[in-house]
């Protein structure tokens, strides 16, 4: 049962996997190039690098072996574990005011959050897929949002607004690929989107439109329709007072968590190098290991979050664009194996896995060219740190199989 | 098992991969902008710029003097300090840096670990660097990759003026002070902050604010310009403070304390203002300027002569007969006697079967107030201060501002000890002590306590009958109130005439303090403080009026003998070098 059949090996979409490992292999010539200033081996960003991409792979076999049933079978407790998991390290001592890291008596230390959105997929794909949940009934998808909801807000406690956004971007995806009505699934986000626009009058009125012509096309009874936009512009109107009762240090503490730009010394200051490293790199780029703005070190933690604007400005934009198709293609093979799958279970799982990588690149691209708030989130298989790209492999194992159309 | 099938429609694969797509496409596009489109004005600005934040600290404002001359100026040193995130090898760098200012490379780390608060936030990692060795470091900057160095204004005391524990010192916030502040965010690592004396009474004004500026720096980390995307901030000095002090007086005074122990202060009745305030044995006021090594501070702190507290609103001394004017008052006050009374002074006096000498063991014969207080006669003291009680004596106390702080703009006074009752009774239960110990108060030994402060605020009110505001050494808007005792005429008119009789007088106390100048006229009290610690403290408190000025001055040395023979001639020297300041003046 635990070996898999040569057929199934042969079956396997081991196309994934090199995509992986080539965009692997583009994050080790980036580190390479920035880590020949470091002395020691044990500080040098690629041996680092290159010694958990070996662990990364003994991990991804690992799990390439694993039996979908046991997943299957175990997942509410593999989720309980991976809350326990995270709330772990608020018992121990806070690493530079926060509490994302667990002190494992090894030199190097383990971030379980990473591990706990792997196991909330699992959770929520057991969930979706059960023959008995009607997901057409609203009442069915406010469960899956409580079981993202809870460990993200753990995190969110860590505080770690990246992964907390991570675990619950999944939540949609998935319900939506499990069937549930896109017009409920507007319901749930539309609130929130009203606070947010509330604060600009003409967002606010294109938003209220978009909420009655939504509201018309999916037929619903007139009562609960009117209801639910009047609803929408109450929530919208309310949020404004509500701001203003805050008080000026509280006001401060929602715009830094939002905007980290606000303080100057901080993001504002990395976002400008970012792009002056990314823009100054041009087309075919600076050449490998000629990045100034990098090797004047301008560039903070250019070995993780920031490492596409190392690639950018030493590669070029050819690089990029190829990182980000490879990994286009990568997504979409998923998905499509996602499509293909013969069971509920593995399509949520491919599904879901797949949507928390492409929300790891989206964030992390799109953070170093300024689109949105700085968040501290690495680029999947590229960026250095051990944790993320032993989770990373991690998916990739458990893609692969659940790509397998053989059941076990 | 994994029984439920899949079902996902064909629409859904559609909206799954458009959405999946467009994000990357979104990406690709604005990559695209950055690096194609925009690649020229990029290109331009690695080149030329980079940015670097750097903060600046504020000049501290000045302490000035009556006149405005300078007595706390800022005076600009050299620091070298380190980017952490642009340093390639500290340990290297640092043995380097070590070499070339003569220094010890633990020192340097130490201080990098001490002022270190980020990646890119400028980090202390030396001080006071001379401008050989600034000249050493400019040759080897190739190998000194990410370090700089910078000037910060430091304190700096230009006229001579010591006076330590008037300005008091700033210390450079390290982090563990940073925790301990009120108001941390005001402050930088390696910031100065008011740690004592006026520099902390007066912090909020003289602390300026400092300011932001972002440098562009070409490829090899030299500064080219400021960035323009970003706003820079000046630093702000802070405000200058003027004090009441006169700079020639107070240094005067400083010199006739040298290799003394004591007190010296100078005030302006009318005003509260002090002239001249000197504590002695002081410290060099830069001594917690610049690298103090170890061995100094050891030095300092353990001298058994304590440099290091300000006796003149810490130092709580026993006040001895300058304190008389004290019971004369409450005697005439809230007893029945009247002015004039004679008493005959044998030398002693027995009270039940204690044995109360006169410090004239021959006796002062027969005396009347007046003489009495010229002459400081003890005995007439017991006698007539059996007319009242010690909760009498203990109000009068409190009326001139004894027992609690004069609220002089200073920091960590205290406030002495005047007994009553309750305290008696308290200390010593209710059959422990008698009458007896009113004697002992009454020409000021005792239980007593009081600082040279409120010496010379009760001097001041007896000059000024009662009028004198609070002593000051700062004029601000609203000084705190000043108790303001209220007496009859009489009752001032015989304060007056004793104290200018112990001057005058052929045999009053303190008549080696009159220079005999003309129009120059003296009131004063001498007090020879018992002590059971060692010899007699000598005091001199009195105050002098020349033309249209009044003059206050308190004069305590410790353990120096006896108040006429020892405090009053350097009160002598005060009043002349009062009149020549006076008359320069008036020229």
């Amino acid at each position: 049962m635990i070996l898999l059949r040569k057929q199934a090996i042969n079956d396997a979409p081991w196309k994934i996997l090199f995509s992986a490992l080539f965009l692997s292999f583009i994050g080790l010539v980036a580190l390479n190039s920035i880590s020949y200033q470091n002395t020691t081996i044990i500080q040098n960003p690629f041996y680092k690098q290159l010694f958990f991409l070996f662990i990364a792979f003994c991990t991804f076999s690992i799990s390439f072996i694993t039996p979908k049933y046991i997943i299957h079978k175990y997942a509410f407790i593999i989720y309980g574990v991976g809350i326990f998991i995270v709330i772990l390290p608020f018992f121990g001592s806070a690493h530079a005011g926060t509490y994302r890291w667990l002190d494992v008596g090894l030199p190097i230390n383990f971030q379980p959050s990473e591990f706990s959105k792997i196991f909330s997929v699992i959770a929520l794909a057991r969930y979706l897929s059960d023959n008995n949940l009607k997901i057409q009934k609203f009442r069915s998808i406010v469960l899956p949002i409580l079981i993202v909801l809870f460990p993200a807000l753990i995190v969110l406690k860590q505080p770690d607004l990246g992964t907390a956004l991570v675990m619950l971007s999944i939540v949609f995806p998935m319900l939506y690929w499990a069937g549930a009505r896109p017009f409920y699934l507007f319901l749930l986000i539309a609130p929130i989107l009203s606070i947010l626009t509330a604060f600009n009058v003409i967002l606010f009125s294109i938003w209220a439109l978009i909420i009655a012509i939504v509201i018309f096309y999916a037929r619903t009874k007139i009562i609960a329709g009117v209801g639910y936009f009047f609803g929408n512009i109450f929530f919208g109107l309310l949020a404004r007072p509500i701001w203003e009762i805050l008080n000026p240090y509280q006001k401060n503490r929602v715009l830094t968590f939002i905007y980290p730009e606000k303080d100057p010394l901080g993001a504002a200051y990395q976002i400008i190098q970012s792009k002056t490293a990314i823009g100054s790199g041009g087309f075919f780029g600076k050449g490998w290991g000629e990045g100034t703005q990098t090797h004047l070190k301008f560039l903070p933690v250019q070995e993780s979050d920031f490492i596409l604007s190392v690639i950018g400005e030493e590669l070029g934009f050819m690089i990029i664009a190829i990182i980000l198709i490879t990994f286009g293609y990568l997504l979409n093979t998923i998905i499509r194996y996602s499509f293909l799958s013969k069971d509920k279970f593995s399509s949520l799982i491919l599904l879901g896995l797949g949507y928390i990588l492409l929300a790891h690149v989206f964030v992390n691209t799109a953070m170093t060219v300024g689109l949105i708030p700085v968040k501290g989130l690495p680029f999947p298989f590229i960026s250095a740190g051990g944790t993320f790209l032993v989770t990373s492999y991690i998916m990739i194992g458990l893609i692969m199989r659940f790509s397998i159309h053989y059941s076990d | 098992m994994l029984k439920s099938d899949n079902i996902v429609s064909h629409k859904q694969y559609q909206i799954a991969r458009i959405l999946s797509w467009t994000m990357v496409i979104i990406l690709i596009a604005r990559y695209f902008q950055i690096q194609i489109i925009e690649h020229e004005i990029y290109k331009l600005k690695s080149n030329t710029n980079r940015i670097r934040k750097v903060t600046k600290s504020a000049p501290r404002g000045l302490i000035l003097d009556r006149f405005g001359e300078i007595l706390v100026d800022n005076y600009p040193v050299y620091v070298l300090t380190a980017l952490p995130g642009e340093m390639n090898n500290k340990r290297m760098q640092f043995n380097l840096i070590a070499d070339y200012i003569e220094s010890d490379s633990s020192i340097i780390r130490s201080n990098y670990k001490k002022y270190y608060r980020g990646r890119f936030v400028p980090t202390r990692l030396a001080k006071d660097i001379d401008f050989l060795q600034l000249s050493n470091l400019e040759e080897n900057k190739l190998n000194l990759e990410g370090v700089y160095y910078d000037q910060i204004p430091e304190r700096y005391y230009p006229n001579g003026v010591r006076a330590p524990h008037l300005f008091g010192y700033v210390k450079e916030i390290d982090r563990v002070i940073r925790r301990n502040l009120n108001n941390k965010e005001l402050y930088e690592l390696g910031d100065l902050v008011g740690w004592s004396g006026l520099e902390k009474q007066y912090e909020s004004y003289l602390m300026g604010e400092r300011g932001t500026y972002f440098f562009e720096v070409d490829a090899s980390g030299r500064e080219v310009g400021s960035a323009s995307e970003l706003f820079d901030t000046r630093p702000d000095p802070g405000f200058n403070i003027q004090t009441t002090i006169d700079l020639d007086l107070q240094i005067f005074i400083e010199k006739l304390l040298e290799n003394r122990r004591g007190v010296i202060l100078v005030g302006k009745p009318e005003t509260g203002g002090i002239l001249a305030a000197a504590s002695a044995p002081d410290y060099s006021p830069d001594l917690f300027t610049g690298s103090m090594t170890e061995s100094e501070w050891r030095s300092v702190k353990n001298d058994p002569d304590t440099p290091l507290i300000n006796r003149y609103i810490q130092g709580t001394y026993i006040p001895g007969s300058i304190v008389k004017m004290i019971t004369q008052i409450a005697i005439l006050k809230y007893g029945s006697s009247d002015l004039n009374m004679t008493y005959y002074c044998p030398g002693f006096y027995q009270f039940g079967d204690r044995i109360y000498g006169c410090w004239v063991t021959d006796g002062h014969g027969e005396v009347n107030m007046t003489q009495a207080m010229s002459m400081s006669c003890d005995v007439f003291f017991y006698k007539t201060v059996q007319e009242i009680d010690i909760d009498n004596l203990y109000s009068a106390f409190k009326e001139f501002g004894f027992g609690r702080k004069t609220n002089i703009d200073i920091p960590n006074e205290v406030a002495g000890l005047v007994p009553n009752k309750d305290y008696m009774f308290k200390r010593y239960g209710k059959y422990g002590w008698s009458k007896g110990a009113l004697l002992n108060l009454a020409i000021g030994q005792g239980e007593l306590l009081v600082t040279p402060m409120q010496v010379l605020n009760y001097i001041n009110l007896l000059s000024t009958k009662g009028k004198s505001p609070n002593c000051h050494f700062v004029v601000v808007d609203n000084l705190p109130n000043n108790s303001k005792p209220k007496l009859e005429a009489m009752i001032w008119q015989q304060v007056n005439d004793g104290m200018r009789s112990a001057i005058i007088d052929k045999k009053g106390t303190g008549k080696k303090s009159d220079p005999k100048i003309d129009g120059l006229s003296i009131y004063g009290k001498t007090g020879t403080a018992e002590n059971p610690h060692g010899d007699n403290h000598a005091w001199f408190t009195g105050w002098a009026e020349y033309i249209n000025d009044k003059y206050s001055i308190v004069i305590l040395l410790e353990n120096a003998g006896s108040g006429g023979g020892v405090a009053a001639p350097l009160a002598n020297k005060v009043f002349k070098k009062l009149v020549n300041n006076s008359l320069a003046t008036l020229k």
